[in-house]
């Protein structure tokens, strides 16, 4: 049967090319991304919790060095640092006078959330995909949204989606899905 | 045609060889041989020894294995430490393995929740006030913005009071390991290594299984093969189990490197000496019908062979390898070898049964192991000394001439000359003595680890992952008996508020007891009480809250689950047991609350760690004046066990020694002829104690016994030499030709040991060559001056 062969071939590599169409915009931003070694950001964070009458709102700033070290510093209305660095999570609150260390690996509800912004400014698809199944539209150079849903049951349970918009090779905004509740942060890059 | 005819010839000889052989294989398969230390230690006299013992022999730290990974770099040390936490956890044959990526299981965290109100030493009525109240919603709406608010969001609101959280951190408290790529590592990195994962593991069969223990030791290993390590990637592997394990390979290596070596020498030497292979066959007539005679003995006596007493006991029947020796070179020109042995006989008679009375003594100690040991040579040595009078003869073929060739004539010459150098013995003599004196007697050994055949290695390497895991330093250790466990977990919450004051002021570092994870049924109604009733709280919350963002309906779960928590059955050890839903915590309680055997009770254990002042605790201890509670300084308390079984084994030994010099008086005519034979004996052993200590060697109770082996060859030399004494020259000659070859034989035999690692091994071989050189050289200078020739 050549003919139903040759059909079938046909139909793969439409199907692939699709693929590979659909796959060509998320690399070139990912690309984008790797390109740049370190940025600085502010944001403006706004929780809003089934059990509270009102948003809570925090401020603060994030920076980024390549190739895996994220801060968020909060600096109101409470004082906090968050520092991610390889596997290592720390959560300082000089306020309080804590310091927690952990391991990424054993905090399931909170790594998607870090690997969500440190893999996608790391430009690193392969590890975004290890934690999400990565939904992408919009223009690589201009404006997109990056919709990510957590692969693992029981990250699900804990954040059920996490959406990044954006302009070019700079994340403007994170909005994250848990429980009842939100979680949307505007961010503005420094210049 | 020769060949057969000589193989006919040698037939019954080596059927009688095959014969003990089998025989003795038989028996000690029959019988059970035990490897327990703790036979080699008297009977407890306190309650205080009696706890000890039981500790090591059944106590939880012989279910330990510490376990380090290292060589190769941290993500593939973590990865590694994973495969092999997750294998064992499912192999079955571990009750708890903790490399720091033990979760607790969903089912464990839901009981434990729900029992966090009676469980949490934050427990207070104070926490439920609305102040206390208030400061806790304050914290929570502070942690909700922070960057840790989904994990928060998940308990905050069932418990904003923080009782869960506080729990769990009760647990957790005092680790000293840290955490990287998730799992355990050593913290600061061991020098000169680089970084080291860390595991522990408890196996489920208990310390006395020790084919358990081996099989768990297999599967940690196989577990580690099957995680296909980087190349460079090492295992380190310690704890009890892994103790017996290496112990017996160490040995099993030593003994085959120098049974091999010692075989082709002593093969050679005696060949050379005798000129026929014959000889090597008949010196393993005697030892082997000795070990059979003692080990039948032994085991008939006392159901079991204790297997350092079998060892220890082949190594005093070594002397017995010198009878035929003494036999074939005491042969005069043209006599039978039957006639010979009638000849020597008295002599042989003498040294034998004089040997074996001076160990015989040790069968009335109470450690068994000992007593074991004299009954091994009781019986053995006699046997020995028959088998060599009355069946040796016959085994060798009538026209084999088997003879030593004489002692070279100078060697000869200058050996005959030696009692005229008696000066220079008398003073190297008074020199050993007045060492030993000045030393203060020789060194004991004070470790209870150096009488273990664990090489120092292995030691250390366990001291090392011990400090490294935190696993506390068993130097003290505080128990306490009680009726039940519900009285054990009391007194237990007792000890632990009477030391709170040491551990906040430094004086110990901290405490682990039962109680901190499953309180008392009392502390938990207490806790109960504390709790306020539904309308109340409900009160106080909405008091606490108000003017914070939080709706009303937010803490309804807290409300539910404390009013549950107020008519909630307390939980307890039976909850736990059976089902997976308490196994991290029925595991974390095992090794301190346990019942005692015999169905005497309960046993709680408070472990202090890093303790500054032993003092302070015993005080604080006995101001409570808790019945049924001990405290035990395990190093001063193995001490005193060890020093008692040394003291016996010398006390025995005191014994033996007069039973011999009464023998020696009975069989030579007069207490003076005893003394003078017994002093070359004498002062071989001063100059063996002296050399040990010289080498830097700490006496223990192998030393001991392998002076008894000396004492037993140094006997022969002294009764062969002494009898010659006043006989021609060629007599004499002959007679010390006996005594050299036997020397070279027991220095090519048991001397060789000195060559080995394992401590036990070593210790038998030095103390056997430096002691058998000087019992020949001293039995040749101080032969009897009134028959010596003038």
């Amino acid at each position: 049967m050549p003919r139903r062969r040759s059909c079938c071939a046909a139909l793969i590599l439409a199907a692939l090319a699709r693929a590979a169409r659909a796959e060509a915009p998320l690399e070139a931003l990912m690309r984008a991304f790797a390109a740049i070694r370190a940025s600085r950001a502010a944001f403006v964070e706004e929780k809003e919790m089934p059990e509270l009458d009102r948003p809570l709102l925090s401020r603060g700033t994030l920076s980024w060095q390549a190739p895996d070290r994220l801060e968020k510093r909060t600096t109101a209305p409470i004082e906090e640092v968050l520092r991610v660095e390889g596997d290592l999570l720390t959560l300082e609150r000089p306020l309080q006078g804590t310091r927690q260390v952990l391991s990424l690996d054993r905090s399931p509800e909170i790594r998607p959330l870090v690997e969500a912004i440190r893999a996608t400014l790391a430009g690193d698809l392969a590890a975004l995909r290890r934690h999400y199944a990565v939904a992408f539209e919009g223009d690589p150079a201009g404006r997109w949204t990056l919709v990510l849903t957590p692969l693992s049951g029981r990250v699900l349970a804990a954040v059920q989606r996490v959406a990044l918009t954006g302009r070019g090779a700079a994340i403007l905004g994170v909005e994250s899905q848990h429980g009842g509740g939100f979680t949307r942060m505007r961010i503005e890059p420094a210049r | 045609m020769r060949a057969p005819a000589g193989l006919r010839r040698l037939l019954p000889l080596l059927a009688v060889l095959a014969l003990l052989g089998a025989a003795n294989a038989a028996v000690l398969r029959a019988v059970g041989v035990t490897t327990d230390m703790a036979g080699f230690l008297p009977p407890p006299r306190s309650e205080a020894s009696a706890f000890l013992l039981r500790e090591l022999r059944t106590g939880a730290a012989t279910t330990l294995l510490l376990v380090g990974i290292e060589g190769a770099p941290v993500p593939e040390l973590a990865r590694l430490s994973r495969a092999l936490g997750e294998a064992l956890r499912a192999s079955g044959r571990f009750a708890f393995v903790g490399n720091g990526t033990e979760g607790i299981a969903e089912a464990e965290q839901e009981l434990l929740f729900r029992h966090r109100y009676l469980l949490s030493p934050a427990v207070t009525p104070a926490l439920f006030e609305t102040p206390a109240l208030r400061a806790r919603l304050e914290a929570l709406l502070d942690g909700l913005r922070g960057a840790a608010s989904p994990l928060l969001a998940r308990i905050g609101f069932a418990d904003p009071v923080g009782a869960f959280v506080e729990l769990l951190r009760a647990w957790t408290a005092g680790s000293t390991v840290a955490l990287r790529a998730g799992v355990w590592f050593a913290d600061p990195p061991p020098s000169g290594t680089g970084e080291r994962a860390l595991l522990i593991a408890r196996t489920a069969a208990t310390g006395l299984d020790t084919e358990a223990q081996r099989e768990a030791v297999a599967a940690l290993r196989a577990a580690f093969a099957a995680a296909e390590p980087a190349p460079g990637a090492r295992l380190l592997v310690s704890g009890p189990g892994v103790f017996a394990a290496e112990a017996a390979a160490a040995i099993r290596a030593d003994l085959a490197m120098i049974s091999a070596l010692s075989a082709a020498l002593l093969a050679a030497f005696l060949l050379w000496r005798f000129r026929t292979p014959l000889m090597l066959l008949l010196a393993a007539v005697p030892l082997a019908a000795g070990v059979l005679a003692g080990a039948t003995a032994v085991a008939a006596a006392f159901g079991e062979i204790h297997g350092a007493a079998l060892g220890f006991g082949m190594t005093m029947l070594g002397v017995t390898a010198d009878y035929p020796i003494l036999l074939v070179t005491q042969r005069r020109p043209g006599e039978s070898l039957a006639e010979t042995a009638r000849r020597v006989w008295p002599t042989l008679r003498l040294a034998s049964l004089a040997a074996a009375a001076g160990l015989t003594a040790m069968v009335l100690s109470d450690v068994p192991g000992l007593a074991q040991l004299g009954l091994f040579a009781a019986l053995g040595l006699p046997t020995s000394a028959l088998v060599t009078r009355l069946l040796l003869p016959r085994l060798v073929p009538p026209a084999a001439g088997i003879e030593a060739r004489a002692l070279p004539p100078p060697l000869a010459r200058a050996l005959l000359a030696l009692p005229r150098r008696r000066g220079v013995a008398w003073a190297l003599l008074a020199g050993a003595a007045l060492y030993l004196v000045a030393i203060g007697g020789p060194p004991a050994e004070d470790d209870l680890a150096a009488l273990s055949p664990v090489p120092a290695a292995q030691r250390a390497l366990d001291g090392e992952l011990r400090r490294q895991l935190g696993a506390p330093d068993v130097g003290v250790l505080v128990a306490l008996a009680a009726p039940t466990a519900e009285a054990a977990l009391q007194g237990a919450e007792r000890i632990g508020e009477a030391l709170a004051p040491l551990v906040a002021r430094g004086a110990l570092g901290g405490l682990d007891l039962p109680s901190r994870y499953l309180p008392s049924e009392r502390t938990q109604r207490a806790r109960q009480a504390a709790l306020p009733d539904a309308a109340t709280l409900r009160a106080r919350l909405a008091a606490a809250a108000a003017g914070l963002p939080f709706r009303p309906t937010a803490f309804d779960r807290f409300l539910a689950d404390v009013e549950a928590s107020r008519t909630l059955p307390p939980l307890t050890r039976a909850d736990l047991a059976g089902g997976e839903a308490g196994s991290l915590l029925a595991a974390r309680l095992a090794p301190l609350l346990a019942p005692l055997p015999d169905g005497r009770g309960w046993q709680a254990l408070a472990v202090p760690n890093d303790l500054r002042e032993p003092e302070a605790l015993r005080a604080a201890l006995a101001a409570l004046r808790l019945p049924g509670l001990l405290v035990v300084e395990a190093k001063a308390e193995t001490q005193a066990l060890v020093d008692a079984a040394t003291r016996q084994a010398l006390l025995w030994c005191g014994v033996g020694a007069a039973i011999v010099l009464g023998l020696l008086a009975a069989g030579l005519g007069g207490p003076a002829a005893a003394l003078r034979t017994a002093a070359p004996l004498a002062g071989a052993v001063l100059l063996t104690l002296a050399g040990l200590a010289l080498l830097g060697e700490r006496f223990a109770l192998f030393h001991l016994v392998s002076l008894l082996l000396l004492a037993g060859v140094g006997m022969d030399y002294a009764l062969f030499v002494a009898r010659s004494a006043g006989e021609p020259v060629e007599e004499r000659a002959r007679a010390l030709g006996s005594v050299v070859h036997c020397t070279l034989t027991t220095l090519l035999t048991f001397g060789l040991l000195a060559f080995c690692a394992t401590p036990v091994l070593r210790a038998i071989g030095l103390t056997v060559a430096i002691g058998t050189a000087c019992a020949a050289a001293l039995a040749a200078t101080l032969v009897p001056a009134a028959r010596a020739p003038s």
